[in-house]
């Protein structure tokens, strides 16, 4: 007969500090996340490699659907465009394009890749300071919407629109001063000090082009909404302007994206769950602006939206592998995960979320997240409180569907596949994990180099 | 032999007070219990004998778990560094 024994649980010991975070406290006990959209997580890595990306259909349309509601519900033309370069992968744009979104790109590959996935040219807005004269003139023939970023490119539009015979559809981006720092004055025409008048100017008296719209895009994770009140506002006396001097009216404001999501920034008080606005908040703020301003009611524009990070964020999922723990000189825990910021650029700027997938103790300790590159800037979290994860246990990050699977690293190892769970909880591959080949499929090796004696 | 150090008073529930730093530390269960060994003198062989008895660990965990455990400790300063080498 065996003596049953008792579940072992390693030993530590804490400092017990007084005073908390904040005056509301911080949990410090880290739920473990075992599943996603009714799908264990353990079983996804068993099946198809670790790390993974994971990005859950349901979220993605749920989330849209809300921020649609937002807008729509309090203004009566809204139309929201798939910011490419927040995550291109096709089924994820075609999630949206099924929800009746339409593209926006910043490069002539992300236009091609809105072209190839079935979007019509004329419902691509055509963003960014880098279009090639052959993307314009691709875009021009496909009667794209071109919003210029300069004079330079409005000059070559102009010039394209006589050698093409052709009557560009263009927009021009304005910046502006919303009361935010920094101000993006990099990208577009001003505002305050007439340049963005004298743009509008231009083009009319061109006669060359049809001036559709005006956009603006005042900044990232922004977590004011009244900064956008702003911008709107400013935006729509351009558009009176417009109509009072050439009684030419616009089609559309683009209003840009930047919301924040809802992860936390670096160093910041409150978790993002608190602080992020709803999209309530940043439609209330943008077409109360519009209603209100001085806009004919009957010629009120079509309100855009290229919202990317808030509607991807929450999606998205990194799970992956513990590799090892251990103790650094001042005796802080480290815990050396398969996913670094190779795949997670944006841990960077945001503390990520980082859970067990399995229940292992009630205990955390001060830990360093570290990632699996051999380089010291490889953090995932500085410090957090962590549960005493062994090698082999498995962790999750949440919302990292914005940017990680545009902007991640192929360095030292390996990206890793990207599955997307539908709506039935049945996952799909979306994009293959690389592998030796697919890299040395775009590798070529002189003649004199390919042999060698050691 | 590990001793902790004569100013360090440990209650039933796992506080750890240190008299003479001023800091206060918990310990979880079988930190309780390691700790409360060492107090009583055993070394580590005894010490896995008694846990590895009571529960569910292979001695090769309970070595790194016990010595990354009693690594803690020094750092928190609770051991006599004086004597143990």
């Amino acid at each position: 007969m065996t003596m049953n024994k008792l579940t072992f649980e390693r030993p530590i010991i804490q400092r017990i500090n007084a005073g908390l975070p904040s005056k509301y406290g911080m949990p410090r006990h880290l739920e473990p996340l075992s599943h996603i959209d009714g799908v264990s997580i353990e079983s996804l890595l068993q099946e198809f490699g670790s790390p993974l990306f994971i990005l859950s259909e349901q979220t993605i349309r749920k989330t849209y659907r809300e921020a649609y509601r937002a807008f729509s519900s309090r203004y009566p033309k809204v139309q929201f465009s798939w910011s490419y370069k927040t995550n291109y992968l096709n089924a994820v744009c075609n999630i949206f394009h099924q929800e009746g979104a339409w593209a926006e790109v910043v490069s002539g590959f992300e236009f091609q890749k809105a072209l190839a996935n079935g979007v019509p040219g004329e419902l691509i807005l055509f963003n960014g300071p880098d279009k090639s004269t052959e993307d314009l003139r691709i875009a021009i023939q496909h009667q794209s919407l071109i919003h210029i970023d300069h004079f330079d490119e409005l000059y070559e539009i102009i010039h394209l629109s006589k050698e093409m015979e052709e009557r560009p559809k263009v927009a021009i981006r304005v910046n502006l001063d919303t009361g935010i720092y920094p101000l993006w004055d990099r990208f577009g025409f001003n505002f305050e000090n007439g340049e963005a008048w004298d743009a509008i100017n231009r083009i009319m008296t061109s006669q060359k082009l049809d001036l559709v719209g005006l956009h603006t895009h005042i900044g990232t994770y922004m977590l004011s909404t009244d900064a956008y009140r702003i911008a709107a506002t400013k935006l729509a006396s351009l558009a009176v302007k417009l109509e009072r001097k050439y009684g030419h009216i616009l089609q559309y404001i683009d209003m840009g994206g930047g919301f924040a999501s809802k992860n936390t920034l670096k160093g910041a008080y409150y978790p993002g769950t608190d602080t992020a606005p709803s999209f309530d908040d940043f439609a209330e703020a943008i077409t109360s602006a519009l209603m209100t301003s001085d806009i004919k009611p009957d010629h009120l524009p079509m309100l855009i939206l290229e919202t990317g990070r808030a509607l991807i964020d929450d999606a998205g999922y990194l799970a992956g592998t513990v590799l090892a723990t251990k103790r650094l000189s001042d005796g802080r825990r480290a815990t050396i995960l398969d996913a670094g910021v190779n795949l997670l650029f944006t841990s960077f700027w945001y503390d990520h979320d980082v859970r067990p997938v399995a229940p292992i103790s009630d205990q955390s300790e001060d830990t360093t997240i570290f990632g699996p590159l051999c380089m010291n800037i490889d953090v995932i979290r500085s410090n957090m409180m962590f549960p005493l994860l062994k090698k082999g246990d498995r962790f999750v990050v949440r919302r990292v569907g914005a940017y990680n699977m545009t902007q991640w690293m192929q360095f030292i190892t390996f990206r890793p596949a990207v599955i997307l769970l539908d709506k039935e909880g049945n996952s799909h591959v979306i994009r293959k994990r690389e592998n030796l080949e697919t890299l040395n499929s775009q590798e070529l090796i002189p003649d004199h180099l390919q042999k060698f004696d050691l | 032999m590990l001793k902790l150090k004569s100013n360090v008073a440990i209650s039933e529930s796992g506080f750890v007070f240190d008299a003479g730093a001023g800091d206060s530390f918990s310990l979880n269960a079988t930190g309780l219990e390691i700790v409360q060994l060492i107090q009583a003198g055993k070394d580590f062989p005894e010490i896995l004998q008694i846990l590895s008895e009571k529960y569910e660990v292979d001695p090769e965990s309970f070595e790194r778990y016990f010595y990354d455990f009693v690594a803690t400790l020094k750092q928190m300063n609770l051991i006599e560094q004086d004597g143990e080498d």
